[in-house]
Protein backbone atom coordinates (compact mmCIF):
# COMPACT_ATOMS: atom_id res chain seq x y z
CA UNK A 1 0.00 0.00 0.00
CA UNK A 2 2.72 2.47 1.04
CA UNK A 3 4.94 1.64 -1.80
CA UNK A 4 2.07 1.72 -4.25
CA UNK A 5 1.08 5.55 -2.68
CA UNK A 6 5.35 6.26 -3.27
CA UNK A 7 5.02 5.20 -6.56
CA UNK A 8 2.04 7.41 -7.65
CA UNK A 9 3.66 10.45 -6.05
CA UNK A 10 6.64 9.84 -7.85
CA UNK A 11 4.76 9.28 -11.13
CA UNK A 12 3.04 12.54 -10.47
CA UNK A 13 5.96 14.05 -10.05
CA UNK A 14 7.20 12.99 -12.73
CA UNK A 15 4.49 13.77 -14.54
CA UNK A 16 5.04 17.47 -13.20
CA UNK A 17 8.34 17.62 -14.33
CA UNK A 18 7.24 15.84 -17.59
CA UNK A 19 5.16 19.03 -18.39
CA UNK A 20 7.42 21.40 -17.46
CA UNK A 21 10.10 20.25 -19.84
CA UNK A 22 7.10 19.50 -22.63
CA UNK A 23 6.27 23.47 -22.46
CA UNK A 24 9.81 24.52 -22.69
CA UNK A 25 10.04 22.34 -25.56
CA UNK A 26 6.71 23.87 -26.72
CA UNK A 27 7.55 27.03 -26.59
CA UNK A 28 11.09 25.88 -28.68
CA UNK A 29 8.80 24.32 -30.98
CA UNK A 30 6.59 27.55 -31.44
CA UNK A 31 9.52 29.56 -32.11
CA UNK A 32 11.54 27.38 -34.62
CA UNK A 33 7.82 26.33 -36.79
CA UNK A 34 8.35 30.17 -38.69
CA UNK A 35 11.89 28.79 -39.62
CA UNK A 36 11.14 25.89 -40.60
CA UNK A 37 8.44 26.69 -43.20
CA UNK A 38 11.04 27.34 -45.33
CA UNK A 39 12.67 24.45 -44.70
CA UNK A 40 11.93 21.23 -45.32
CA UNK A 41 15.39 19.46 -44.23
CA UNK A 42 15.83 17.15 -41.48
CA UNK A 43 18.14 19.57 -39.66
CA UNK A 44 14.92 22.08 -39.54
CA UNK A 45 14.17 23.49 -36.10
CA UNK A 46 10.72 21.98 -36.39
CA UNK A 47 12.19 18.36 -36.70
CA UNK A 48 14.85 18.53 -33.56
CA UNK A 49 11.89 19.91 -31.32
CA UNK A 50 9.73 16.62 -32.63
CA UNK A 51 12.37 14.80 -31.77
CA UNK A 52 13.69 15.91 -28.52
CA UNK A 53 10.17 15.96 -28.00
CA UNK A 54 9.75 12.21 -28.79
CA UNK A 55 12.66 11.28 -26.70
CA UNK A 56 11.10 12.24 -23.45
CA UNK A 57 7.63 12.32 -23.92
CA UNK A 58 5.24 12.93 -21.23
CA UNK A 59 2.57 10.83 -22.96
CA UNK A 60 4.47 7.86 -22.02
CA UNK A 61 3.25 7.79 -18.51
CA UNK A 62 -0.23 8.15 -19.83
CA UNK A 63 0.67 4.99 -22.01
CA UNK A 64 1.84 2.92 -18.79
CA UNK A 65 -1.21 4.05 -16.91
CA UNK A 66 -3.29 2.49 -19.74
CA UNK A 67 -1.50 -0.32 -19.68
CA UNK A 68 -2.03 -1.05 -15.80
CA UNK A 69 -5.95 -0.03 -15.98
CA UNK A 70 -6.50 -2.68 -19.34
CA UNK A 71 -4.69 -5.59 -16.91
CA UNK A 72 -6.10 -4.39 -14.30
CA UNK A 73 -9.41 -5.40 -12.48
CA UNK A 74 -12.01 -2.92 -12.49
CA UNK A 75 -15.56 -1.94 -12.35
CA UNK A 76 -18.91 -3.51 -10.86
CA UNK A 77 -17.96 -6.66 -12.63
CA UNK A 78 -14.31 -6.78 -11.16
CA UNK A 79 -13.04 -7.92 -14.38
CA UNK A 80 -10.25 -6.75 -16.68
CA UNK A 81 -10.22 -5.60 -20.22
CA UNK A 82 -8.19 -8.83 -20.98
CA UNK A 83 -11.35 -10.46 -22.91
CA UNK A 84 -12.16 -7.40 -24.92
CA UNK A 85 -11.95 -7.96 -28.31
CA UNK A 86 -10.35 -4.67 -30.08
CA UNK A 87 -10.80 -6.78 -33.41
CA UNK A 88 -7.69 -9.25 -33.42
CA UNK A 89 -9.40 -11.42 -30.50
CA UNK A 90 -9.84 -11.19 -27.26
CA UNK A 91 -7.43 -9.26 -24.69
CA UNK A 92 -5.07 -8.73 -28.11
CA UNK A 93 -3.78 -4.75 -28.34
CA UNK A 94 -0.57 -5.65 -30.32
CA UNK A 95 -2.03 -4.25 -33.69
CA UNK A 96 -5.50 -3.44 -32.25
CA UNK A 97 -5.42 0.61 -33.37
CA UNK A 98 -3.86 -0.01 -37.05
CA UNK A 99 -6.90 -2.16 -37.96
CA UNK A 100 -9.18 0.35 -36.69
CA UNK A 101 -12.31 1.22 -37.35
CA UNK A 102 -13.59 -2.30 -38.44
CA UNK A 103 -16.59 -3.82 -38.18
CA UNK A 104 -17.91 -6.01 -34.76
CA UNK A 105 -20.06 -8.57 -35.23
CA UNK A 106 -21.61 -8.26 -31.46
CA UNK A 107 -22.51 -4.83 -32.15
CA UNK A 108 -23.06 -5.25 -35.68
CA UNK A 109 -21.35 -1.88 -36.26
CA UNK A 110 -18.23 -0.17 -37.65
CA UNK A 111 -16.35 1.00 -34.31
CA UNK A 112 -13.37 3.25 -33.78
CA UNK A 113 -10.77 1.95 -30.63
CA UNK A 114 -13.02 4.52 -28.55
CA UNK A 115 -16.52 3.16 -28.95
CA UNK A 116 -14.94 0.03 -28.83
CA UNK A 117 -13.48 0.51 -25.43
CA UNK A 118 -16.85 2.24 -24.79
CA UNK A 119 -18.52 -1.38 -25.59
CA UNK A 120 -15.81 -3.27 -23.50
CA UNK A 121 -16.35 -0.92 -20.50
CA UNK A 122 -20.09 -1.44 -20.15
CA UNK A 123 -20.12 -4.94 -21.16
CA UNK A 124 -17.67 -6.63 -19.62
CA UNK A 125 -16.46 -4.31 -16.52
CA UNK A 126 -20.10 -3.30 -15.92
CA UNK A 127 -19.44 0.52 -16.10
CA UNK A 128 -22.37 2.94 -16.51
CA UNK A 129 -21.95 4.20 -20.39
CA UNK A 130 -23.14 7.95 -19.52
CA UNK A 131 -20.75 7.86 -16.47
CA UNK A 132 -17.83 6.70 -18.63
CA UNK A 133 -18.83 9.43 -21.68
CA UNK A 134 -19.31 12.14 -18.48
CA UNK A 135 -15.32 11.42 -17.76
CA UNK A 136 -14.28 10.87 -21.56
CA UNK A 137 -11.66 13.77 -21.39
CA UNK A 138 -9.72 14.55 -18.45
CA UNK A 139 -9.17 17.71 -16.14
CA UNK A 140 -6.46 18.91 -13.86
CA UNK A 141 -9.01 17.72 -11.77
CA UNK A 142 -9.96 14.15 -13.01
CA UNK A 143 -7.97 11.91 -15.13
CA UNK A 144 -9.80 10.11 -17.92
CA UNK A 145 -9.19 6.15 -18.01
CA UNK A 146 -10.03 6.61 -21.80
CA UNK A 147 -7.69 8.75 -22.48
CA UNK A 148 -4.87 6.68 -20.66
CA UNK A 149 -6.52 3.41 -22.69
CA UNK A 150 -6.20 4.90 -26.10
CA UNK A 151 -2.75 5.88 -25.45
CA UNK A 152 -1.61 2.25 -24.07
CA UNK A 153 -3.55 0.76 -26.98
CA UNK A 154 -2.47 3.36 -29.62
CA UNK A 155 1.57 2.46 -28.63
CA UNK A 156 0.66 -0.94 -28.71
CA UNK A 157 0.74 -0.74 -32.65
CA UNK A 158 4.13 1.02 -32.98
CA UNK A 159 6.61 0.45 -35.92
CA UNK A 160 3.23 -1.30 -37.49
CA UNK A 161 1.49 0.19 -40.87
CA UNK A 162 -1.51 1.29 -40.67
CA UNK A 163 -3.88 -1.17 -42.25
CA UNK A 164 -7.33 -0.68 -42.47
CA UNK A 165 -8.96 -3.33 -44.44
CA UNK A 166 -12.31 -2.43 -45.43
CA UNK A 167 -13.06 -5.76 -45.96
CA UNK A 168 -16.62 -5.47 -44.37
CA UNK A 169 -19.21 -4.06 -46.61
CA UNK A 170 -20.71 -1.79 -43.67
CA UNK A 171 -17.07 -0.52 -43.21
CA UNK A 172 -16.93 0.64 -47.29
CA UNK A 173 -20.08 1.95 -46.72
CA UNK A 174 -18.57 4.06 -43.27
CA UNK A 175 -15.60 5.17 -45.38
CA UNK A 176 -17.84 6.36 -48.34
CA UNK A 177 -19.45 8.12 -45.76
CA UNK A 178 -16.96 9.74 -44.07
CA UNK A 179 -15.56 11.04 -47.61
CA UNK A 180 -18.65 12.86 -48.05
CA UNK A 181 -18.71 14.46 -44.34
CA UNK A 182 -14.81 15.69 -45.00
CA UNK A 183 -15.95 17.94 -47.86
CA UNK A 184 -19.40 18.41 -46.30
CA UNK A 185 -20.11 22.27 -45.62
CA UNK A 186 -22.62 23.52 -42.89
CA UNK A 187 -22.83 25.98 -39.90
CA UNK A 188 -22.65 30.13 -39.58
CA UNK A 189 -19.24 29.82 -40.52
CA UNK A 190 -19.85 27.58 -43.89
CA UNK A 191 -16.96 25.27 -42.76
CA UNK A 192 -16.15 21.28 -44.13
CA UNK A 193 -13.37 19.41 -43.04
CA UNK A 194 -11.48 19.97 -46.00
CA UNK A 195 -11.93 24.38 -45.60
CA UNK A 196 -8.61 23.84 -43.31
CA UNK A 197 -7.24 20.49 -44.34
CA UNK A 198 -7.28 20.56 -48.29
CA UNK A 199 -4.26 22.48 -48.99
CA UNK A 200 -0.23 21.96 -48.39
CA UNK A 201 1.57 24.76 -46.45
CA UNK A 202 -1.15 26.46 -44.44
CA UNK A 203 -2.10 27.67 -40.78
CA UNK A 204 -4.99 28.91 -38.48
CA UNK A 205 -3.25 31.72 -36.88
CA UNK A 206 0.16 30.05 -36.25
CA UNK A 207 -1.12 26.60 -36.11
CA UNK A 208 -0.05 24.45 -39.12
CA UNK A 209 -2.61 21.90 -40.22
CA UNK A 210 -2.13 19.03 -41.86
CA UNK A 211 -3.54 18.55 -45.56
CA UNK A 212 -5.63 15.78 -45.43
CA UNK A 213 -5.92 15.27 -49.07
CA UNK A 214 -1.82 14.43 -49.50
CA UNK A 215 -1.22 10.97 -48.61
CA UNK A 216 2.41 11.51 -46.57
CA UNK A 217 0.62 14.47 -45.12
CA UNK A 218 -2.20 12.42 -43.74
CA UNK A 219 0.17 9.73 -43.23
CA UNK A 220 1.93 11.93 -40.67
CA UNK A 221 -0.74 13.11 -39.36
CA UNK A 222 -2.89 9.62 -38.22
CA UNK A 223 0.05 7.84 -37.48
CA UNK A 224 1.64 10.51 -34.75
CA UNK A 225 -1.34 11.03 -32.81
CA UNK A 226 -4.22 11.10 -32.21
CA UNK A 227 -3.80 9.93 -29.44
CA UNK A 228 -1.27 12.41 -28.13
CA UNK A 229 0.24 14.17 -25.53
CA UNK A 230 -0.96 18.11 -25.61
CA UNK A 231 1.12 20.49 -24.20
CA UNK A 232 -1.48 23.58 -23.85
CA UNK A 233 -3.73 20.48 -22.12
CA UNK A 234 -1.22 19.23 -20.19
CA UNK A 235 -3.27 15.23 -20.76
CA UNK A 236 -2.93 12.99 -23.49
CA UNK A 237 -5.93 13.72 -25.81
CA UNK A 238 -8.08 11.53 -28.15
CA UNK A 239 -8.77 11.59 -31.94
CA UNK A 240 -12.60 11.61 -30.45
CA UNK A 241 -11.45 14.99 -28.70
CA UNK A 242 -9.72 16.42 -32.13
CA UNK A 243 -12.81 15.62 -33.54
CA UNK A 244 -14.88 17.58 -31.22
CA UNK A 245 -12.36 20.96 -30.59
CA UNK A 246 -12.99 20.86 -34.54
CA UNK A 247 -16.36 21.07 -34.51
CA UNK A 248 -16.25 23.81 -31.47
CA UNK A 249 -13.97 26.21 -33.90
CA UNK A 250 -16.67 25.09 -36.52
CA UNK A 251 -19.49 27.13 -34.25
CA UNK A 252 -21.19 23.56 -34.46
CA UNK A 253 -23.20 21.83 -31.72
CA UNK A 254 -21.01 19.44 -28.99
CA UNK A 255 -19.75 16.54 -31.05
CA UNK A 256 -21.88 13.77 -29.49
CA UNK A 257 -18.57 11.08 -28.06
CA UNK A 258 -18.23 7.71 -30.41
CA UNK A 259 -21.30 9.13 -32.93
CA UNK A 260 -21.29 7.39 -36.25
CA UNK A 261 -20.43 10.53 -37.99
CA UNK A 262 -17.18 10.54 -35.89
CA UNK A 263 -16.29 6.90 -36.97
CA UNK A 264 -16.78 7.60 -40.24
CA UNK A 265 -14.45 10.51 -40.29
CA UNK A 266 -12.21 8.81 -38.56
CA UNK A 267 -12.53 5.72 -41.02
CA UNK A 268 -12.00 7.80 -43.96
CA UNK A 269 -9.28 9.14 -42.52
CA UNK A 270 -7.44 5.90 -41.31
CA UNK A 271 -7.80 4.33 -44.29
CA UNK A 272 -6.43 6.94 -46.16
CA UNK A 273 -3.26 6.60 -43.88
CA UNK A 274 -2.92 3.20 -44.78
CA UNK A 275 0.80 2.17 -44.84
CA UNK A 276 1.96 4.84 -42.55
CA UNK A 277 4.40 3.48 -39.74
CA UNK A 278 2.73 4.50 -36.66
CA UNK A 279 4.77 6.31 -33.45
CA UNK A 280 1.89 6.41 -30.92
CA UNK A 281 1.06 8.75 -28.63
CA UNK A 282 2.47 11.61 -30.52
CA UNK A 283 2.80 15.46 -29.06
CA UNK A 284 0.66 18.31 -30.18
CA UNK A 285 1.11 22.12 -28.95
CA UNK B 1 -13.69 -29.73 -16.40
CA UNK B 2 -11.33 -27.52 -18.53
CA UNK B 3 -12.00 -30.13 -21.33
CA UNK B 4 -15.34 -30.00 -20.79
CA UNK B 5 -15.34 -25.86 -21.23
CA UNK B 6 -13.36 -26.55 -24.10
CA UNK B 7 -15.25 -28.50 -25.91
CA UNK B 8 -19.00 -26.43 -24.96
CA UNK B 9 -16.71 -23.18 -26.36
CA UNK B 10 -15.19 -25.39 -29.91
CA UNK B 11 -19.63 -26.49 -29.70
CA UNK B 12 -20.80 -22.84 -29.36
CA UNK B 13 -18.22 -21.50 -31.82
CA UNK B 14 -19.33 -24.00 -34.57
CA UNK B 15 -23.01 -23.61 -34.34
CA UNK B 16 -22.35 -20.18 -34.44
CA UNK B 17 -20.68 -20.26 -37.96
CA UNK B 18 -24.30 -20.54 -39.56
CA UNK B 19 -25.06 -17.87 -37.55
CA UNK B 20 -22.35 -15.12 -38.42
CA UNK B 21 -22.61 -16.65 -42.14
CA UNK B 22 -25.94 -15.30 -41.67
CA UNK B 23 -25.86 -12.16 -40.10
CA UNK B 24 -22.95 -11.24 -42.58
CA UNK B 25 -24.73 -11.80 -45.81
CA UNK B 26 -27.56 -9.76 -43.68
CA UNK B 27 -25.40 -6.58 -43.40
CA UNK B 28 -23.66 -7.76 -46.83
CA UNK B 29 -27.41 -7.11 -48.43
CA UNK B 30 -28.42 -4.35 -46.06
CA UNK B 31 -24.95 -2.22 -47.17
CA UNK B 32 -25.42 -2.66 -50.84
CA UNK B 33 -28.74 -0.79 -50.32
CA UNK B 34 -27.49 1.67 -48.53
CA UNK B 35 -27.22 5.66 -50.20
CA UNK B 36 -24.03 7.25 -48.60
CA UNK B 37 -24.94 10.65 -49.05
CA UNK B 38 -28.74 9.95 -47.31
CA UNK B 39 -26.13 7.98 -44.53
CA UNK B 40 -24.18 10.96 -44.25
CA UNK B 41 -27.37 13.26 -43.43
CA UNK B 42 -28.74 10.42 -40.96
CA UNK B 43 -25.48 10.81 -39.22
CA UNK B 44 -25.71 14.27 -38.98
CA UNK B 45 -28.41 14.34 -37.80
CA UNK B 46 -27.41 11.49 -35.00
CA UNK B 47 -24.02 13.52 -34.39
CA UNK B 48 -25.48 16.44 -32.09
CA UNK B 49 -27.75 17.07 -28.89
CA UNK B 50 -28.28 20.47 -28.21
CA UNK B 51 -31.50 22.29 -28.66
CA UNK B 52 -33.42 22.06 -32.01
CA UNK B 53 -32.04 25.72 -32.47
CA UNK B 54 -28.43 24.81 -32.17
CA UNK B 55 -28.68 21.54 -33.94
CA UNK B 56 -30.29 23.69 -36.89
CA UNK B 57 -26.62 24.80 -37.28
CA UNK B 58 -25.62 21.50 -38.64
CA UNK B 59 -28.61 21.78 -41.60
CA UNK B 60 -27.19 22.89 -44.89
CA UNK B 61 -28.57 25.71 -46.73
CA UNK B 62 -29.16 25.13 -50.78
CA UNK B 63 -25.66 26.89 -51.50
CA UNK B 64 -23.88 25.03 -48.91
CA UNK B 65 -24.74 22.22 -50.83
CA UNK B 66 -23.64 22.86 -53.71
CA UNK B 67 -20.56 23.95 -52.05
CA UNK B 68 -19.77 20.86 -50.79
CA UNK B 69 -17.86 19.89 -53.54
CA UNK B 70 -16.14 16.40 -53.88
CA UNK B 71 -12.77 16.24 -55.20
CA UNK B 72 -13.95 15.07 -58.85
CA UNK B 73 -16.47 17.33 -58.80
CA UNK B 74 -16.28 20.85 -60.21
CA UNK B 75 -19.45 23.78 -60.37
CA UNK B 76 -22.22 23.66 -63.22
CA UNK B 77 -22.65 27.14 -64.63
CA UNK B 78 -26.19 27.16 -63.75
CA UNK B 79 -24.69 26.18 -59.85
CA UNK B 80 -22.40 28.85 -60.35
CA UNK B 81 -25.18 30.85 -60.84
CA UNK B 82 -27.54 29.90 -58.23
CA UNK B 83 -24.79 30.36 -55.38
CA UNK B 84 -24.07 34.15 -56.83
CA UNK B 85 -27.47 35.05 -57.06
CA UNK B 86 -28.15 33.90 -54.32
CA UNK B 87 -25.27 35.56 -52.50
CA UNK B 88 -26.14 38.88 -54.37
CA UNK B 89 -29.45 39.03 -52.78
CA UNK B 90 -28.69 38.58 -49.79
CA UNK B 91 -26.15 41.58 -49.00
CA UNK B 92 -27.98 44.10 -46.31
CA UNK B 93 -26.38 47.45 -45.50
CA UNK B 94 -26.08 49.62 -43.00
CA UNK B 95 -29.12 52.15 -41.34
CA UNK B 96 -27.02 54.97 -41.73
CA UNK B 97 -26.32 53.84 -45.84
CA UNK B 98 -22.26 54.59 -44.81
CA UNK B 99 -20.33 51.35 -45.63
CA UNK B 100 -17.23 52.60 -44.06
CA UNK B 101 -17.33 52.82 -39.89
CA UNK B 102 -14.89 53.64 -37.55
CA UNK B 103 -11.41 51.67 -38.24
CA UNK B 104 -10.55 51.92 -34.65
CA UNK B 105 -13.42 49.60 -33.64
CA UNK B 106 -12.37 47.75 -36.79
CA UNK B 107 -8.87 46.79 -35.66
CA UNK B 108 -10.35 45.39 -32.48
CA UNK B 109 -13.18 43.10 -34.26
CA UNK B 110 -10.15 42.13 -37.17
CA UNK B 111 -8.09 40.46 -34.20
CA UNK B 112 -10.65 39.18 -32.36
CA UNK B 113 -11.28 35.71 -33.32
CA UNK B 114 -13.68 34.85 -30.73
CA UNK B 115 -17.94 33.99 -31.05
CA UNK B 116 -21.14 31.99 -31.97
CA UNK B 117 -18.60 28.94 -30.58
CA UNK B 118 -20.87 25.85 -28.33
CA UNK B 119 -20.19 24.61 -24.97
CA UNK B 120 -22.47 21.88 -23.27
CA UNK B 121 -25.30 23.50 -25.23
CA UNK B 122 -24.59 26.94 -24.76
CA UNK B 123 -23.36 29.74 -26.91
CA UNK B 124 -20.00 31.52 -25.25
CA UNK B 125 -21.33 34.93 -23.51
CA UNK B 126 -19.37 37.69 -25.12
CA UNK B 127 -20.71 41.63 -26.07
CA UNK B 128 -20.43 41.13 -29.57
CA UNK B 129 -18.58 38.51 -32.02
CA UNK B 130 -15.10 39.10 -33.52
CA UNK B 131 -14.49 39.57 -36.99
CA UNK B 132 -12.17 36.19 -37.03
CA UNK B 133 -10.31 37.75 -39.79
CA UNK B 134 -6.58 36.92 -38.16
CA UNK B 135 -7.60 33.66 -38.37
CA UNK B 136 -6.79 33.37 -41.74
CA UNK B 137 -5.54 36.68 -43.20
CA UNK B 138 -1.82 39.04 -42.96
CA UNK B 139 -3.81 42.43 -42.52
CA UNK B 140 -1.76 44.51 -40.40
CA UNK B 141 2.20 43.84 -41.39
CA UNK B 142 3.10 44.00 -37.57
CA UNK B 143 0.37 41.40 -36.73
CA UNK B 144 2.30 37.74 -35.40
CA UNK B 145 -0.64 35.68 -34.63
CA UNK B 146 -2.38 35.77 -38.01
CA UNK B 147 -3.02 32.88 -40.38
CA UNK B 148 -2.82 32.22 -43.93
CA UNK B 149 -5.56 30.15 -45.30
CA UNK B 150 -6.55 33.38 -47.24
CA UNK B 151 -4.32 36.27 -49.38
CA UNK B 152 -2.69 38.72 -47.52
CA UNK B 153 -4.20 41.67 -47.39
CA UNK B 154 -1.19 44.00 -46.40
CA UNK B 155 -1.81 47.67 -47.54
CA UNK B 156 -5.42 47.20 -49.48
CA UNK B 157 -6.14 50.29 -49.88
CA UNK B 158 -2.50 51.34 -51.38
CA UNK B 159 -2.92 48.60 -53.60
CA UNK B 160 -6.83 49.30 -54.74
CA UNK B 161 -7.22 52.83 -53.63
CA UNK B 162 -10.48 53.61 -51.72
CA UNK B 163 -13.29 54.73 -54.29
CA UNK B 164 -16.57 53.94 -54.29
CA UNK B 165 -16.44 50.95 -56.24
CA UNK B 166 -13.91 49.77 -53.79
CA UNK B 167 -15.24 50.47 -50.36
CA UNK B 168 -18.68 48.79 -52.43
CA UNK B 169 -16.87 45.68 -53.19
CA UNK B 170 -14.58 45.29 -49.79
CA UNK B 171 -18.90 45.79 -47.94
CA UNK B 172 -20.18 43.05 -50.12
CA UNK B 173 -17.45 40.56 -50.09
CA UNK B 174 -17.15 40.45 -46.04
CA UNK B 175 -20.99 40.35 -46.51
CA UNK B 176 -21.17 37.55 -48.64
CA UNK B 177 -17.61 36.36 -50.47
CA UNK B 178 -19.91 33.97 -52.44
CA UNK B 179 -21.19 37.28 -54.70
CA UNK B 180 -17.82 37.32 -56.27
CA UNK B 181 -15.77 33.79 -55.62
CA UNK B 182 -18.94 31.18 -55.96
CA UNK B 183 -18.20 28.69 -53.07
CA UNK B 184 -14.79 30.39 -51.92
CA UNK B 185 -13.26 29.06 -48.32
CA UNK B 186 -14.67 32.38 -47.08
CA UNK B 187 -17.59 32.86 -44.68
CA UNK B 188 -20.58 34.44 -45.74
CA UNK B 189 -20.11 36.70 -42.49
CA UNK B 190 -23.31 39.08 -42.98
CA UNK B 191 -25.30 36.62 -44.76
CA UNK B 192 -24.77 34.00 -41.50
CA UNK B 193 -25.46 37.16 -38.87
CA UNK B 194 -22.01 36.37 -37.69
CA UNK B 195 -21.48 39.93 -38.16
CA UNK B 196 -23.90 43.03 -37.76
CA UNK B 197 -23.90 45.83 -41.11
CA UNK B 198 -22.15 48.31 -38.85
CA UNK B 199 -19.12 46.17 -37.67
CA UNK B 200 -18.20 45.18 -41.37
CA UNK B 201 -18.63 48.78 -42.33
CA UNK B 202 -16.23 49.11 -39.39
CA UNK B 203 -13.46 46.27 -41.07
CA UNK B 204 -14.27 48.02 -44.50
CA UNK B 205 -12.67 51.60 -42.90
CA UNK B 206 -10.01 49.82 -41.04
CA UNK B 207 -9.11 48.25 -44.54
CA UNK B 208 -9.35 50.88 -46.62
CA UNK B 209 -8.75 54.18 -43.95
CA UNK B 210 -5.42 56.07 -45.01
CA UNK B 211 -4.77 56.34 -41.09
CA UNK B 212 -5.18 52.14 -40.38
CA UNK B 213 -2.30 50.69 -39.92
CA UNK B 214 -2.84 48.22 -42.99
CA UNK B 215 -1.87 51.23 -45.39
CA UNK B 216 1.12 52.64 -43.34
CA UNK B 217 3.86 53.94 -45.78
Amino acid sequence: MLISLFFRCRLLNKQKQAGFLAMVLMLFLSLASGLAQSLETPQDGLAIGRQLLAEDNPGDLWTERGKRLFHSNRGPKNKSLETCDLGLGPGITKGAFAQLPRYFNDTKSVQDLESRLLTCMVEIQGFARAELISRRFGTLDQDSDIEALVAFIGSDSNNLPMNIGLSHPLERVMYETGKILFYRRSGPLDFACMTCHGETGKRVRLQDLPNMTKKEEIQQAVTTGWPAYRGTHSTVRTMQHRLSDCNWQMRLPDLNYASDLSVAITTFLNYSANGGLIKLPGVRR
Amino acid sequence: MKAITDQWVRGYRLGAIPLLLFFSACSQWTASFIDVRSNAETMVMGAYSATPELNQRAVQDPSQKICSLMPDESLTQDQMTFVTDAAKHSVSYPNSGHLTGDWKKGAELVADGTGQRIVNGQIEKLARNGALCNNCHQIDPKEVNAGNLGPSLVGYAKLRGRSETVIRYTYEKIYNAWAFLPCSNMPRLGANHFLTPEQIADVVAYLTDPQSPVNAP
